[in-house]
């Protein structure tokens, strides 16, 4: 029963987010060899803790999120718009 | 024992005294208002209240609480019933049906008792032991003897049993927000939400009893307790009685069942039963009290034996005097002042003290009201009478050099014991708050996280009131003082408690009960520690301590003492099992709330649901939505329907709902570069006013979904999806354009609901909407090509049409704004009516989906590739996109792969069904070759076919003779592997 503070919708229960993958994964392009590929989409790490994830405010503003979060006690430590150049927009107008 | 009503000490407080009447078994009682089931049955002499879940031995009430382990009813009857309540805690109200539970013929003559005979046979495990078979020649090894077995100990092992009947009741749920919630309305917590109150917070105060005070209830002088109550109602303070607070949530959320309507009452108004509040508080006090603790000994689970603070329960909140000839057996102080109300109310009291020597206070009180005291004593086993369940006499043990020793009996009625007090720590232990174990009090107790999560009073392991007060205020004042540590300390008697867990003398034999909810006995526990099961994890699932409805609120502790003594080890190291929500039973109801029946998920209409309703349609829900699934004629039902419906629309015109497919606008500067990324075949030259059919891979090379997409400008595309997956498309674009390609200017809007679409297919379909068209040429070959798209009037009602096809024949679909669509629907459906036509629904379309072999998310479930599909020419070499690289992988390319095929009969006759597996003739016993997806009946062909995957494909299986084996059905068919394109392979009627 976690919440999440949507950056754009404020303090949302975790109901209406829906969980991504792992948020520190960098995809290689589109033609990228087979064994970048594979790295990226078939090893994770399994954390014990501090992690950054990606999830979706999907019943909400529909924005990719990043969020650092715990995965032993579950506390988030920060909440970022996903696309930089929104984050930074909204940073610049709040 | 003998218990009857007393005058009530000081009449200060004021309760209703009237009598109301409840059955027992079928008999009518009489009991006072506000007694619960435990004191209205005591109050009328019943001793023996229930049967035990393995034993079948008589158990009595041996608390005040939700902790009870021996007095479990049932209450209600037909859909009403419940069973496993605790006796205690349940209000009797007018004509209230109580039930004994596990015993038969009755509860006071039960013939299941004669298993407390064999119950050698029955020590923990034995149900696991039973697996080896009997010895000495391991008769029955196996599961066998276990399955002759198992009707007969399911039969006799049980508590009460559920009703079969659907749950008439409704419930609702809440979210329910505070700025400070209080579980529990004793001492302290009645301060904490004063307190709190006081700083002008928002409060909410939870009580699992219906009345608020707690331990003040069971108080003689209740003068400081009003006064409370008056202070409560004077500061606006929320108060929720019978509201459990069951489980402790992430981020301060707590699970709240709060009891509303007593269902057994006659209720004029109409409200829930329960409701489930999810109640999310910024601080959460928890004084959720203390358990008093019992001791194994011999028989410890006798009628006529409970805890010393249920008899100050019984006897000052419901005026009841348990018994005449009463002994006290305790290890602390707190047991003391319940024998002096006790001797003051008329009875005898006796005194039992493991400790060897106790305060002057309290020894000067003891004497100057001549109850008698026996220090450095406990009980090492109780008897029942020669014609009574009920206790008789104890046996004492004395602490003598050798440590305990037999020292005589005495004679009773009524056995109150006090070994102690274990915080309720259950809500903190759900979080995984650490758990320690305090020596000097002799009790397992937790700090919260001191930021949000607070306990208080006897939740903290504080045992007098004022400390427990005192522990309420300094939450908020350490607050104001971050670095003050001066809060109050664990403890509180004048003289320490003596651990007390377990009476073993040699002499004696029988059962001592640790969990006598689930006749788990002290030798089990040994037991378990002799086969090796020592870790507490392991030796709760081996023995099912603390495994019943109380899930070991009273006996845990006892089962790891004995633990740690056998392994020599102390407690603090033996550890515990971390508590589960929830803290007691609550209804599934409560938890399913109204999403049940109809109202368990929403019903996804199309816009043109109603019209096709009025059309005579079947619906069918199909993932998310309704649709029609056929439309009968007279006396049609669903395979004659879908067969006519097909055919029509192969020989002339059908008309077809397609509103449910996801469609997705594209749209900005970026678009076109975007579509070419994701989907595998090029998009970038597809010029204005075309469609283009596409599919879209997964990052690992699987595909995901295909769907047309059309260009209705430069910058502006319209994606079609598979109705499945409109959501995690749109999700996927989502997260691409916002995570992987921040840099791509795209905007995606869903646009499924505000679209309506149908398919108009077959032979006549340009004739019937050149007759809807103002001039006959715009629907020509010319001006609307193959997959041509276009802005279009028909009759006045503007569209956009697409020459696309999913049945194989000359279609087009035409879509509307939803509001649009039964008007749109109707024209269409007025001017088909020329021509020899159709409304075809869900099945027809499938039938000829499957004769084309077009695939759909039977087919594309997320193991197949492209390549399996047949589709791996729309895979552009020349491009990149997304799945390009690993779907490449070496064993994707394997021709071994299974491919998609289509399947026909060989005996053309033959009827068959999905679910079957493809086996080579002869080798139907091995690993199957393959698999069906999708079976029809084929109006077309005219037979029954098939879609499926199989190793190889076609290819592989040309000389090879395959059966379709469906084991379940028994049925075993000598099928034929074809071309996937079963019917017009060529695509000629595609193109009119």
């Amino acid at each position: 029963m976690i919440q999440i503070i949507c950056p754009f919708c404020g303090k949302r229960d975790h109901s209406e987010f829906s969980y991504g993958g792992d948020g520190e994964i960098t995809y290689p392009a589109l033609d990228a060899n087979e064994e970048s590929w594979h790295d990226a989409v078939f090893l994770r790490e399994n954390i014990y803790g501090r992690q950054i994830e990606t999830w979706q405010h999907i019943h909400g503003c529909r924005s990719w999120l990043l969020v650092d979060r715990d995965t032993k006690t579950h506390e988030i430590f920060s909440v970022k718009l996903a696309h930089l150049d929104w984050h930074i927009l909204l940073e610049k107008n709040r | 024992m003998k218990p009857r009503r007393v005058s009530p000490p000081i009449s200060n407080y004021k309760i209703p005294d009237y009598d109301i009447n409840f059955f027992w078994n079928g008999k009518k009682l009489t009991a006072k208002k506000g007694d619960t089931i435990a004191s209205g049955l005591l109050a009328n002499q019943q001793d023996i209240i229930g049967r035990s879940f393995k034993y079948h031995r008589p158990r009595g009430v041996m608390s005040a609480g939700v902790e009870e382990s021996g007095a479990l009813v049932t209450i209600g009857d037909g859909a009403y019933t419940e069973p496993n309540i605790s006796a205690p805690t349940e209000q009797i109200t007018e004509g209230l049906c109580v039930y004994s539970q596990n015993a038969w013929p009755s509860v006071r003559f039960d013939i299941g008792s004669i298993l407390n005979q064999f119950s050698r046979f029955l020590a923990a495990g034995f149900y696991y032991k039973m697996f080896m078979g009997i010895p000495p020649f391991e008769w029955g090894r196996g599961t066998s003897i276990w399955m002759f077995f198992e009707h007969f100990i399911r039969k006799a092992a049980g508590l009460g049993r559920a009703s079969r009947l659907a749950d008439p009741d409704i419930y609702e749920h809440l979210n329910t927000h505070t700025d400070i919630l209080v579980i529990g309305s004793g001492p302290a917590g009645i301060r904490a939400a004063l307190t709190a109150a006081k700083s002008g917070a928002d409060v909410l105060l939870v009580e699992q009893d219906f009345l608020i005070g707690g331990s003040y209830l069971s108080q003689p002088d209740k003068i400081e307790f009003i006064e409370l109550t008056e202070q409560l109602t004077a500061k606006n303070i929320t108060i929720l009685t019978g509201t459990t607070a069951f489980g402790l949530y992430d981020d301060e959320t707590v699970g709240l069942i709060e009891r509303v309507s007593d269902r057994h009452e006659n209720i004029t108004q109409k409200l829930p039963r329960q409701r489930f509040h999810i109640c999310r508080a910024e601080k959460i006090i928890l004084a959720t009290g203390a358990i008093e603790r019992n001791y194994a000994f011999i028989n410890n689970d006798l009628p006529g034996i409970m805890t010393v603070s249920s008899a100050r329960t019984y006897l000052n909140r419901h005026h009841l005097l348990v018994g005449e000839q009463i002994i006290i057996s305790t290890n602390n102080d707190s047991a003391y002042e319940t024998a002096l109300e006790l001797k003051n109310a008329g009875a005898n009291v006796t005194i039992l003290d493991a400790r060897e020597q106790i305060g002057d206070n309290l020894l000067q009180k003891i004497v100057s009201n001549q109850i008698h005291l026996y220090l450095g004593s406990a009980v090492a086993k109780a008897e029942n009478g020669f014609n009574s369940a009920s206790i008789k006499k104890i046996q004492i043990a004395e602490l003598g050099k050798n440590g305990w020793q037999s020292a005589g009996s005495l004679r009773c009625d009524c056995l109150l014991i006090s070994a102690g007090w274990s915080p309720v720590i259950h809500l903190a232990s759900h979080q995984g708050f650490p758990i320690n174990w305090s020596e000097e009090n002799a009790c397992f107790y937790s700090s919260g996280n001191s930021k949000t999560i607070f306990l208080a009073g006897s939740a903290a392991g504080i045992w007098n009131r004022q400390g427990c007060i005192q522990s309420a205020i300094d939450i908020f004042n350490i607050e104001a003082n971050a670095n003050d540590s001066a809060h109050q300390k664990m403890g509180g008697w004048d003289t320490p408690i003596k651990p007390l867990y377990e009476i073993r003398l040699a002499s004696l034999k029988g059962k001592a009960f640790v969990d006598p909810q689930h006749d788990v006995t002290a030798s089990d526990i040994r037991l378990a520690h002799q086969e090796g099961f020592i870790s507490v994890e392991h030796m709760k699932r081996y023995t099912t301590l603390g495994m019943a409805t109380d899930q070991g609120k009273m006996g845990n502790i006892i089962g790891l003492s004995i633990m740690a003594d056998a392994l020599n080890a102390p407690i603090s190291e033996v550890g515990v099992t971390r508590f589960r929500p929830p803290y007691t039973s609550i209804c599934l109801g409560a938890l399913a709330g109204r999403h049940r029946q109809s109202h368990f998920k929403p019903i996804r209409r199309t816009p043109l649901d109603q019209w096709s309703l009025r059309h005579s349609a079947i619906m069918t829900e199909a993932g998310l939505w309704r649709r029609p699934w056929y439309y009968p004629e007279k006396g049609e039902d669903l395979n004659k329907a879908y067969i006519r419906e097909a055919t029509t629309a192969r020989r002339s015109l059908g008309i077809c709902d397609v509103s449910t497919l996801g469609k997705i606008m594209v749209q900005g500067p970026d678009a076109t570069e975007f579509l070419n990324r994701i989907y595998t075949n090029p998009f970038a030259k597809l010029p204005i006013g075309k469609a283009r059919y596409g599919i879209i891979l997964r990052d690992d090379g699987m595909v995901f979904d295909d769907g047309t997409t059309w260009r209705l400008a430069e910058n502006n595309y319209l994606m079609t999806t598979t109705t499945n997956n409109a959501a995690s498309v749109m999700t996927r674009l989502e997260e691409l354009l916002q995570v992987r390609w921040p840099q791509l200017k795209v905007h995606v809007t869903s646009v499924t609901d505000q679209w309506a679409g149908c398919a108009i297919a077959g032979p006549n379909a340009r004739n019937l909407l050149t007759n809807c068209v103002d001039k006959p040429d715009e629907m020509s070959h010319e001006a609307l090509p193959f997959m041509g798209v276009k802005q279009i009037y028909l009759k006045n009602i503007p569209c956009y049409i697409a020459r696309i096809s999913f049945s194989g024949e000359l279609a087009f679909e035409v879509y509307v704004p939803s509001d649009y669509a039964p008007s749109l629907m109707q024209m269409i459906w007025q001017n088909a009516m020329a021509f020899d036509s159709c409304l075809y629904g869900l099945e027809a379309l499938g039938t000829m989906r499957i004769e084309k072999g077009h695939v759909t998310g039977a087919e594309l479930d997320g193991r197949t590739t492209i390549d399996d599909v047949g589709l791996g020419r729309m895979a552009s070499a020349n491009k990149d996109f997304i799945g390009k690289s690993l779907r490449s992988r070496q064993m994707l390319a394997s021709p071994n792969r299974p491919q998609l095929v289509g399947i026909f009969p060989k005996d053309k006759s033959k009827k068959f069904s999905a679910g079957g597996l493809l086996n080579e003739a002869g080798k139907t016993n091995s690993h199957p070759l393959g698999w069906v997806t999708a079976v029809t009946y084929s109006p077309a062909l005219g037979h029954w076919i098939a879609l499926g995957f199989i190793e190889g494909g076609l290819q592989n299986t040309k000389d090879k003779q395959i059966i379709l084996t469906d084991e379940l059905r028994a049925n075993f068919l000598d099928i034929e592997i074809v071309s996937p394109h079963m019917y017009d392979p060529e695509g000629t009627r595609l193109h009119g």
